[in-house]
C-alpha cells in the first residue's frame, strides 16, 4: 500500500515522504520538498556585502551558520585578512547557535516522539511548572474544545517511555529548555546583533567590539547552557535510549558521510577545525574536494541540466517535469550518496584523531551504551553525536573567550574588489553547509548553496539512488502503516530544515 | 503610598506609552483576571517562509512562550511544535477552516507564490486552498513578519514565484479579512505576542498603515539613542566603528520599529547598539531591490576606505 505520511511536522518547512509498505515494512520512500523560493536566483546582480543578509533568511533556525558560511565564502573572493579577534567572534557566535539549535531540536522538535504527555495527570509534586502544566490538561480535556490539549494532543499511536518520573522530568525539561535556549541566543546575539538573523555577522568579524562588558555576560550565560547539556540533556538522551534500544539500529543510511569541519581555530580558514573535515566513504576517509560534488536533478522539478558542478550550478523550476516529485535538488559527491549531520561530523572527526575529547566522549558513551560506532548511524546514534558536540562545543567557547585579545581589531578591513569568486564551508548544526559566491564588476553573478538537509532529504538522482533519509526509512518495520511514528522518528533523527534544502 | 485613583492615573500614562489609549476600558480590562477558556486559539500555518519568525516567538521573555499558548491564547496547530502529524494534522486544520472546530485566529508566516501555487503545498494541496478557506472562518489573521506582511526576500526583484504578502493575496482574491500585519525580519516577539495580549483584553490594537501603531509609529532613527552623534555629525566612517550609523547606510530613518527602546533577546542587545546599520528588515520595501543595497557609502566614507575599527 502506498501510504503519504506528510506533512510531517516538528522539523522546519514542509516535508512529505510518500511510502510503499508492504507487510508493515516500507519497501519504498520518497522524500518531499513541497516549498520553493530561488535564493540563488534572488541573489544575482546584487551587492556581494548583502549575501550574508538575504542568505541568513534561507533558515531562521540555524541562520548565523549561513552568515558565516557566506562570510568564508566572500572573505575566500576578497583574498580577506582576518584578524584574530574577528574569527573568534565569529566562533562565539556560530557556536552558541548551535548549542541553542541541539536543545530545540532534542526537546521541542523530537521530545513529543517519545515521551508520553499524558503522564502530566499523574504529577503530585508541587513544582509550579508542571502544575500549572497539569491544570492546564486537566482543563483542556474537561472543554468541549474540538481539539483540547492542543499542540501536545492528539499525537500518533504507538508506545510511549511508560517511566512516569523519566516523562514528568522530561516535561519540566521542556518547558525549562526553551529558558536554556534563550540564554544561548542571547550569547550569539552579544555579537551577532540580534537573533534569529544577525546584523552584525560580516566578513572578517562581526561589527560588535569584544569588551570585558560583553564577554562576561556571554561567558556567563555559555555556563548556565553548559549545566544544562551536562545535567539535563545528556541524562534525557541516555533515557530515552534505554526505553527505546532498538533504535540503535533503525534509520540507518546506506551511503557515506560527509564533514566540512566546525569552526577555525586560527584566523585562516584553512586552520586546523575544532571538528575536521573529511569524507567517509566506506571505510575510506578522504580530503574533501568541492569540485567532486555534482547535483543531480532527475527527480527534481528543474529543468536545468542534471550533474552540475556547485560553480556551474543553475536554477530553472519546472513545475510539471514528469517524474520529478520534490523541489530539493540531490547532491551527491563522486556520485555517491553522502549522510551529513552530527554522525557525520563525529565519525569523521572520530576516525582521523582530530579531537580528543571527542574520542573520549565516544568512548565513553558508546561504553555506557553498549554500542558499536556503526550504531551511531541509527535514530539515537544522531540524537548522541548532536550532544556530543554540544559538549565540546561548549567547553571550546568558553575557552576561546579567553584567546579574545581585548583592544584588538575585530573587523578585516577591505577594499571590495571589482571581481572574484569563493567557497565558505563550515558546519551548520543540521551539518555540511556549502557557499560559493562570485562576484563580477562589484555584483553577485552566481551564488550556490550546497546545504545540510539538500544532501539528506534529497530525492533519488541521476542513477536512481535514493537520498540519505529516503535509505533510511527503506526496511523499516511499522506497526501502523497509516501513521508511522517509527518513520517519523526516524525523520526527526536527521533535523530536516526544508527551507534549507531547497533554498 | 499611592491610592487606587493614584494607581489608575499612573497606569493610565503607562498605557498611552504602550499605544493602548484609545480604548477607555483599557484599565479594568488590564487587571481583569484572563479566562483561558475565552483566549483566542491559533492556527498558526507557514508559507514561504524560513521560520525564522516562529523561533523568534520562542524568544519572548515576559510572558514567555509557554504562557503565551496555554494561557494567553491557545495554539490548535504550529508544524514546528504540534505532536500531531500527516494526515491527523491535516484533519485538524480542516476542521477549523471548515469552521467546524470553533472560532480561531490565523496566524501566518511566509509568502504567497501567487504565480507558482506549486511552490508552497501542504499536503496534497497548495497554500491557497488553506488560505482561501481560513478567510470566510476565522475571526482575523495576524500576518506574522516581513515576508507575511509585504512579501520580504521572497517576493525581492527577479523572484521566480510571483511571491505577495497576505494582504495582497487577499486583495487578488477579493477577499476581506481583518487582518493585522507584524512586520520584521525576523519579527520581534513583543510585537506579535503583545498584540494577540491586547486582542484578548481590549479587543483589537489601534492600526496605522495595517499595523500596531504602539510598535510601529516612530521611525528607528527617530527614537535612536545615537540621534545625538547624527545631530554631532558624529559618523561611522567603515564598519565596526561607533557613531551614528548613517553613512553606512542605515536604514534608521525609513524603518517604523521601536527596536532602539525595546531591544532585542529579552533586552540584551540590537542591531545598532551591536554597531550593525539598521537593515530596514520591517520596511515594506526591506531588500526589495537589487540595486538599493544594504550597505551604502554616502560619501564613498565605507568600505572602499576603511581606517580600522576605532
Amino acid at each position: 500500500m502506498k501510504v503519504d505520511i506528510g506533512p510531517v511536522t516538528r522539523l522546519e518547512g514542509h516535508l512529505s515522504i510518500h511510502t510503499t509498505v508492504e507487510n508493515n515494512v516500507i519497501t519504498n520512500a520518497k522524500s518531499v520538498g513541497e516549498m520553493f523560493r530561488g535564493f540563488e536566483v534572488l541573489l544575482r546582480g546584487r551587492d556581494p556585502l548583502d549575501a550574508q543578509q538575504i542568505t541568513q533568511r534561507i533558515c531562521g533556525v540555524c541562520p548565523y551558520a549561513h552568515g558565516i558560511a557566506s562570510s568564508y565564502a566572500q572573505e575566500n573572493a576578497y583574498g580577506l585578512k582576518v584578524p584574530p579577534n574577528g574569527r573568534i567572534l565569529h566562533n562565539l557566535i556560530q557556536g552558541a547557535n548551535h548549542l541553542y539549535d541541539y536543545l530545540l531540536h532534542f526537546y521541542q522538535l523530537c521530545g513529543l516522539d517519545f515521551v508520553d504527555v499524558t503522564a502530566i495527570l499523574k504529577y503530585k509534586g508541587s513544582d509550579s511548572d508542571l502544575v500549572t502544566l497539569k491544570d492546564w490538561v486537566k482543563a483542556e480535556l474537561a472543554s468541549k474544545s474540538s481539539f483540547p490539549a492542543a499542540p501536545f494532543l492528539p499525537r500518533l499511536s504507538g508506545r510511549y517511555i511508560s517511566d512516569d518520573e523519566i516523562n514528568i522530568g522530561a516535561l519540566k525539561h521542556y518547558i525549562e529548555s526553551l529558558e536554556i535556549q534563550k540564554k544561548a541566543n542571547k550569547a550569539s546575539a552579544i555579537f551577532g546583533g540580534k537573533f534569529p538573523h544577525a546584523t552584525a555577522i560580516f566578513p572578517g568579524g562581526c561589527t560588535q567590539e569584544p569588551t570585558m562588558d560583553y564577554l562576561a555576560s556571554y561567558r556567563s550565560l555559555i555556563l548556565e547552557v553548559r549545566d544544562f547539556i551536562h545535567k539535563k540533556y545528556i541524562p534525557d538522551i541516555l533515557a530515552v535510549a534505554a526505553a527505546f534500544p532498538k533504535y540503535w539500529s533503525i534509520g540507518q543510511s546506506r551511503g557515506g558521510f560527509l564533514s566540512f569541519g566546525l569552526m577555525p581555530l586560527g584566523p585562516e580558514l584553512d586552520s586546523k577545525r575544532l571538528f575536521a573535515s573529511g569524507v567517509l566513504s566506506g571505510k575510506r576517509m578522504a580530503q574533501v574536494d568541492f569540485d567532486a560534488i555534482r547535483e543531480d536533478v532527475k527527480y527534481s522539478r528543474y529543468s536545468s541540466p542534471s550533474g552540475l558542478k556547485v560553480k556551474d550550478g543553475e536554477l530553472i523550476p519546472s513545475v510539471h517535469k514528469s517524474n520529478a516529485y520534490s523541489w530539493v535538488k540531490a547532491p551527491r559527491y563522486q556520485g555517491k550518496v553522502m549522510e551529513v549531520g552530527p554522525t557525520a561530523r563525529i565519525l569523521v572527526d572520530y576516525l582521523q584523531n582530530n579531537n580528543v575529547q571527542v574520542r573520549k566522549l565516544v568512548d565513553k558513551f558508546a561504553g555506557m551504551a553498549g554500542i558499536q560506532a556503526d550504531n551511531l548511524n541509527s535514530v539515537l546514534g544522531r540524537h548522541l553525536c548532536r550532544a556530543i558536540t554540544a559538549v565540546v562545543v561548549a567547553d571550546f567557547l568558553l575557552d576561546e573567550i579567553e584567546r579574545i585579545d581585548i583592544g584588538g581589531l575585530y573587523m578585516a578591513q577591505y577594499d571590495l574588489p571589482r571581481s572574484g569568486e569563493g567557497f565558505g564551508a563550515t558546519e551548520a548544526s543540521r551539518g555540511a553547509l556549502l557557499h560559493y559566491i562570485r562576484v563580477e564588476n562589484y555584483k553577485i553573478e552566481k551564488y550556490e548553496c550546497v546545504v545540510p538537509t539538500t544532501w539528506n532529504c534529497s530525492p533519488m538522482d541521476d542513477k536512481d539512488q535514493s537520498g540519505a533519509l529516503e535509505s533510511a526509512l527503506i526496511g523499516t518495520r511499522v506497526a501502523n502503516p497509516e501513521e508511522q511514528i517509527e518513520s517519523n522518528r526516524i525523520v526527526h533523527s536527521f533535523d530536516p530544515c526544508l527551507g534549507c534544502a531547497v533554498h | 503610598m499611592i491610592d487606587r485613583r493614584e494607581f489608575l492615573k499612573m497606569a493610565a500614562c503607562l498605557s498611552v506609552s504602550f499605544g493602548i489609549s484609545n480604548f477607555p476600558t483599557v484599565i479594568s480590562a488590564a487587571l481583569k483576571k484572563i479566562d483561558y477558556k475565552t483566549v483566542p486559539r491559533l492556527i498558526y500555518l507557514q508559507g514561504q517562509s524560513c521560520t525564522g519568525c516562529s523561533i523568534s516567538l520562542l524568544q519572548a521573555e515576559s510572558p514567555n512562550a509557554v504562557s503565551m499558548i496555554t494561557r494567553y491564547s491557545k495554539l490548535s496547530f504550529h508544524a514546528d511544535l504540534s505532536a500531531t502529524s500527516g494526515k491527523q494534522a491535516l484533519n485538524l486544520i480542516e476542521e477549523y477552516i471548515a469552521g467546524r472546530a470553533g472560532e480561531y485566529f490565523l496566524a501566518f508566516e511566509g509568502a504567497i507564490p501567487w504565480g507558482m501555487p506549486e511552490a508552497c503545498v501542504i499536503g496534497k494541496r497548495p497554500l491557497d486552498h488553506y488560505l482561501t478557506a481560513a478567510a470566510k472562518t476565522m475571526s482575523g489573521a495576524v500576518a506574522i513578519g516581513t515576508c507575511a506582511t509585504y512579501g520580504g526576500i521572497p517576493a525581492a526583484e527577479g523572484n521566480l514565484t510571483d511571491a505577495v504578502s497576505l494582504k495582497e493575496f487577499y486583495k487578488r482574491k477579493k477577499l476581506n479579512p481583518l487582518l493585522i500585519d507584524i512586520p520584521g525580519c525576523s519579527v520581534h516577539p513583543d510585537w506579535v505576542w503583545k498584540t494577540i495580549i491586547h486582542l484578548v483584553q481590549v479587543g483589537l490594537p489601534e492600526l496605522i498603515n495595517g499595523r500596531p501603531k504602539s510598535f510601529f509609529h516612530r521611525k528607528v532613527h527617530e527614537i535612536c539613542p545615537r540621534y545625538h552623534d547624527f545631530q554631532q555629525e558624529i559618523f561611522a566612517q567603515s564598519l565596526g566603528q561607533k557613531g551614528c550609523l548613517f553613512k553606512l547606510g542605515c536604514l534608521g530613518p525609513d524603518t517604523h520599529a521601536d527596536c532602539p527602546t525595546r531591544w532585542w533577546n529579552g533586552g540584551q542587545t540590537w542591531c545598532i547598539g551591536a554597531n550593525a546599520p539598521c537593515i530596514g528588515c520591517a520596511s515594506p520595501m526591506f531588500a526589495s531591490k537589487k540595486n538599493f543595497p544594504f550597505y551604502r557609502s554616502f560619501e564613498k566614507a565605507v568600505l572602499r576606505t576603511s581606517e580600522g575599527n576605532k
